[in-house]
């Protein structure tokens, strides 16, 4: 794996603040929208369409690396150029996993929500939004916390070549 | 469900993720003290004095301040050694000491007795004073 880039430390705050005020809009319009009774019109439910689009972002900036989320982007060409440069920057790769976190996290709430399961669309936008509410305003970490359970559970290992 | 309802349920969950991230933050980087006998790591030469070993992994951004400060303290002192472990090479170690958090910093004296653990990005303030204490006492 190359190295990951290196990203201005307030774009990553300012992404998860976007992030989770988006999935806080999502938690509200799922409670006033509940799941509606027939596939084709859950397809369509305003709750269901914005947290396709998140999940989706969250996917392309798992995939892509966060530096290329549609926020850090706009972060990068709007707001950097207005700000003094930062004092440090910050290895992508922690904030890249947060973002496939959250695309996992988002598409089980996707896929309960087509299956018709209730709150399941509310309970994972919920979630999603407390992990980016407290990287956004706290700097909490998430790879700190899954990934070590991942290696805990067994289902990462490396060798100290790698 | 009312959009009131909604709304209250939307305060309350904000509220909520307030107060976890206020909890969090107050745990990070404090000092616990530990009585311990002491403990062979393999693969972890212990220094002089003090070796502070640090459990760090891939995607955690605090593992490199804590790693930047940890260098410092040993730069400064050299009964002061720091090790970093990366989680995923040493998953039994991991296991061993129950680390559930990446950065942990566990404070070893000359013995190899463990004599402190620090969960979270270190206080570079905190730990000088708690290496103060240890290599007097030392």
């Amino acid at each position: 794996m190359s190295r990951p880039a290196q990203i201005d430390p307030r774009g990553a705050r300012f992404t998860a603040a976007i992030t989770a005020v988006l999935l806080l809009i999502d938690v509200a319009l799922g409670l006033v929208g509940g799941v509606a009774p027939t596939l084709a019109e859950r397809v369509v439910q305003p709750a269901f369409v914005l947290l396709v689009l998140l999940a989706a972002i969250f996917v392309w900036s798992a995939a892509a690396g966060v530096a290329r989320n549609p926020w850090s982007v706009v972060f990068r060409r709007l707001i950097r150029p207005r700000l003094q440069p930062p004092t440090e920057l910050e290895d992508a790769a922690p904030p890249t996993f947060a973002q496939g976190v959250g695309a996992f996290v988002t598409l089980i709430g996707v896929v309960l929500h087509l299956a018709g399961v209730p709150y399941a669309l509310v309970i994972a936008a919920a979630a999603a939004f407390v992990a980016a509410f407290l990287n956004a305003a706290f700097a909490y970490c998430l790879g700190c916390q899954i990934y070590l359970l991942l290696v805990r559970a067994g289902l990462i290992r490396r060798t100290a070549a790698a | 469900m009312e959009p009131l309802v909604a709304l209250a349920v939307v305060a309350a969950l904000v509220a909520g993720a307030t107060v976890l991230g206020l909890v969090w933050r107050a745990g990070q980087g404090r000092i616990r003290r530990v009585h311990a006998s002491a403990v062979a790591i393999e693969g972890v030469d212990l220094g002089t004095g003090v070796t502070l070993l640090q459990f760090s992994s891939e995607y955690c951004a605090p593992c490199r301040s804590t790693a930047r400060v940890l260098e410092e303290l040993a730069g400064e002192n050299p009964h002061i050694a720091h090790v970093e472990l990366d989680v995923a090479e040493r998953p039994e170690l991991a296991a061993r000491f129950g680390i559930l958090q990446t950065p942990t910093t566990l404070v070893l004296d000359d013995s190899g007795r463990i004599r402190a653990r620090i969960g979270g990005a270190v206080r570079r303030d905190l730990l000088s004073a708690e290496l103060a204490k240890l290599t007097v006492a030392a």
